[in-house]
């Protein structure tokens, strides 16, 4: 088999990333079932959120091809 | 005619923002071809955009 | 175990790297006419003359054209500026507002058909970005609470008990200093990156399978038809991303301006 530890090391930190996005798109879903009119006001935090994990998840991949 | 006024102000802030790199950043180009160096063309283009952002703010921004 | 036919015309496939990032000059041989420069040019004029005509001759009822260049502006004024840095929200428009619009419109250029480069996969536009983030939010602290003051609330946070500073100053020094904008711009061109490799991977890949046996030749549809689902899915991550970098700085321009009382 060819390829480097890099690829290891990718797929073993996306891990944390995807459970985070799980775990903060449900709170959202949960929180909007419970109280529909909550959902604009939700949204922005449900964003971000996703968005600062994802980063964690991009910096993995990126490292993986760059070093 | 306070309209036509503004649109003439928007463009031409445009206009001196354009002109300013394209200028300087020409002079700095040609300076690059005939001294054979490579980095006029930035500063060129930093000058360019440095002096019309100050010559917008002389034009516009001074009341 | 049975050799598989396809396996053998794995050779010849070189996959899309870094490599692929370093486009060459223009004009001549001048290292700063690179594509990626010129396009970012290019989004300057873009943007410039979209919202000097979308907003001449401003009709009470607007028109279309109007009304896209003012949903923007009033998306990036209300969401972003008033709701986040409150009440003195409109100094900071233009910074957000600029922001916004150049981080869109050059990520969205990675998608256009003739200009498919997303500045900001180069990591050198994010940084920039993210250093005049990082000299706007401090300096927005500094004139605030004078610099000795503003200094000693990020390193000693009020209302802690005095031994956890041990614990507590290291790591808000390295937040406020270094991790803030590094974390700001990589996220913006690890994103780019990111998505403009796959597209490169499903592309180039489609396309080498095309020339392959005729097995591959059956699967390269699949791989364009999923280049096209991933277009779109990185529309929706360039918009994200641009959106999120300036609902940061927005945050943490409302940090430097809280009053610690």
């Amino acid at each position: 088999m060819e390829g480097t530890l890099n690829l290891v090391g990718y797929g073993l930190s996306a891990i944390g990333p995807a459970i985070a996005t799980g775990m903060i798109f449900a709170a959202y879903i949960s929180g909007v079932a419970r109280q529909p009119e909550a959902r604009s006001v939700l949204q922005p935090i449900a964003f971000l959120g996703f968005a600062l994990a994802e980063a964690l998840a991009l910096f993995g991949l990126v490292l993986a091809f760059v070093l | 005619m306070g309209r036509g006024n503004e649109e003439g102000a928007m463009w031409s802030i445009f206009g001196y923002l354009l002109s300013g790199l394209i200028i300087w950043g020409g002079i700095g180009w040609a300076l690059d071809n005939w001294l054979d160096k490579n980095f006029f063309l930035l500063g060129g283009l930093l000058l360019g955009a440095g002096s019309s952002l100050y010559l917008t703010w002389l034009r516009f921004g001074r009341n | 175990m049975r050799k598989f036919a396809f396996a053998e015309s794995g050779e010849g496939f070189v996959p899309p790297s870094t490599a692929d990032f370093n486009l060459p000059p223009v004009f001549g041989d001048n290292e700063f006419t690179t594509k990626p420069i010129l396009l970012v040019l290019f989004s300057v004029i873009v943007i410039s003359v979209f919202f000097i005509i979308s907003s001449r001759k401003a009709l009470v009822v607007p028109n279309k054209l109007q009304f896209a260049g003012e949903s923007v502006y009033a998306f990036v004024r209300n969401s972003i500026g008033e709701e986040i840095i409150g009440h003195e929200f409109m100094r900071f428009v233009p910074f957000l507002f600029t922001l916004f619009t150049f981080i869109i419109t050059n990520n969205i250029f990675g998608i256009v058909p003739l200009l498919q480069f997303p500045a900001m996969s180069h990591v050198s536009f994010p940084y920039v970005l993210a250093i005049f983030s990082f000299i706007v939010f401090h300096y927005v602290g500094i004139k605030k609470q004078g610099l000795g003051k503003y200094l000693k609330g990020i390193a000693f946070m009020p209302g802690v008990p005095k031994f956890v500073y041990i614990l507590l100053t290291p790591i808000e020094i390295a937040t406020f200093f270094l991790v803030r904008p590094l974390t700001l711009s990589l996220r913006l061109f690890a994103n780019m990156f990111a998505g403009h490799l796959l597209l490169l991977v499903f592309i180039m890949g489609g396309d080498h399978m095309l020339k392959g046996v005729i097995g591959l030749k059956l699967i390269a549809p699949f791989a364009f038809a999923f280049g096209i689902g991933m277009t779109f899915f990185e529309f929706m991550v360039q918009c994200l991303q641009a959106y999120i970098f300036t609902l940061l700085t927005a945050l943490f321009i409302a940090g430097a301006l809280a009053d610690e009382h």
